[in-house]
């Protein structure tokens, strides 16, 4: 085979590549043509996409339910949501105590009959400067962030925002937080939606919010909470 | 001949391998129950053995979880990028040679310059064509293309099944597949 075979022949070498008919050095050839020509790589595409409509007729069939369970095992490594006295264990001494006390404040807020059955995911939002701090708690089952700042405040005049976005996506505001040490906030629709990585934030702005939709004022600190879903 | 699937299907398949590609596990365990049906019976179709489709079909989701950020380079519509990663992981599985088409090599030749997902929008079509043109080949040809795709034949097994020789074998299925790709080009 040489590089300047007529397109047709290049063609049905990528019709054989694609289909696993090639050997020996017309498959070295085809493998190379297919990571330094871009032609060739587009033919073997082609072919792959023409020869899987073979499997049109295939019947779906349903695989057993056991399949998907080692998958996911296999998959997921990371343990699911834990109970919330193990995850305290992973709070930094600093932010410890008062975790607790917003926990307990959260967890036994009289306005509540029973206690809360969704996950909860809890995080700390640190500014690079360590001026300014907020632990969050994220309650799944009612879809509220529940927020306490434990250092640092909004400059004179200015207020607190929150805001939050799923991956890849940009960040929307969660709610005003115009004073007080403890804010709930009910999750927008769209990000009560974000299943796995949701990112947390807070910004100063001027009183009424950003004008722009998004952060204008200072980022104080993001925080990633990864693994955030609606199971319980 | 009804398409792969409709528009609204493609696109929250594809919608989900995005939000995979971004490690989302719902997003993925939902790829797994909107796609799972069709590609064992693609694996099952290859290994003819349930236990071996289904170990096959679980390693095909590893790899789609591992690989999903390499999707929208393909240029492959979402269905027969998973049917191709299904059918070569099955295939390799067949042949025990499990090194030739891992998916390795696979995403090597993806990375290849100047592929862009546009470029098989064409192919995208054609291959609604596949089935009305392969009744169109002359039944050997149409039989030689569907064992090398769906039962990893090679050349060799089947000039032995159509007692051909090498050779001639290798023209007529060269042949069978020119006259595919010109019957679904039209």
């Amino acid at each position: 085979m040489t590089p300047d075979q007529a397109p047709d022949e290049q063609d049905l070498l990528a019709a054989e590549y694609a289909l696993g008919l090639l050997t020996g050095e017309e498959l070295s050839e085809a493998r190379r043509l297919a990571v330094t020509d871009s032609a060739f790589a587009q033919s073997v595409t082609d072919w792959e996409i023409r020869m899987a409509a073979l499997a049109d007729d295939l019947v779906p069939e349903v695989p057993a339910p056991a399949v998907k369970m080692a998958l996911l095992a296999k998959v997921f490594p990371a343990p699911r949501p834990k109970p919330l006295w193990e995850r305290l264990w992973v709070w930094q001494a600093t932010a410890a105590a008062s975790l607790l006390v917003l926990v307990a404040a959260f967890v036994f807020d009289p306005g509540r009959a029973v206690l809360t059955t969704g996950p909860l995911y809890t995080a700390e939002i640190v500014a690079d400067s360590g001026d300014f701090r907020v632990v969050a708690v994220i309650d799944k089952s009612t879809n509220e962030v529940f927020l306490t700042r434990t250092a640092g405040a909004a400059p004179e005049g200015r207020i607190l925002q929150v805001w939050a976005h799923g991956p890849g996506e940009p960040a929307i505001s969660v709610g005003l937080w115009p004073d007080g040490d403890t804010i709930r906030l009910p999750m927008p629709q769209t990000i009560a939606a974000v299943q796995g990585v949701l990112t947390l934030g807070v910004s100063e702005e001027p009183p009424g919010g950003s004008p722009t939709g998004s952060p204008s004022g200072r980022v104080f600190g993001t925080v990633d909470i990864a693994g955030v879903s609606s199971r319980s | 001949m009804k398409p792969l699937m409709t528009t609204e299907e493609r696109d929250s398949i594809e919608a989900l391998i995005a939000r995979v590609a971004l490690g989302d596990q719902s997003a993925f365990s939902r790829l797994y129950d909107a796609t799972s049906g069709k590609l064992l019976a693609v694996c099952l179709r290859v290994l003819n053995e349930r236990a071996a489709a289904e170990d096959a079909m679980q390693e095909v989701f590893v790899k789609v979880w591992n690989n999903a950020d390499r999707y929208q380079v393909t240029g492959h519509s979402p269905m027969t990028w998973l049917i191709t990663i299904a059918r070569n992981t099955a295939i390799d599985r067949l042949r025990a040679r499990k090194t030739d088409r891992d998916i390795a090599d696979y995403s090597e030749r993806l990375a290849a310059p100047g592929l862009t997902p546009e470029q098989s929008v064409v192919a995208a079509s054609e291959s609604r064509h596949v089935l009305r043109c392969l009744e169109e080949l002359d039944s050997d040809r149409r039989a030689a293309i569907t064992g090398a795709y769906l039962e990893g034949k090679s050349y060799k097994e089947l000039s032995d099944q159509f007692d051909v020789p090498l050779n001639t074998m290798r023209t007529w299925l060269r042949r069978g597949l020119a006259a595919l790709r010109e019957c679904m080009s039209r």
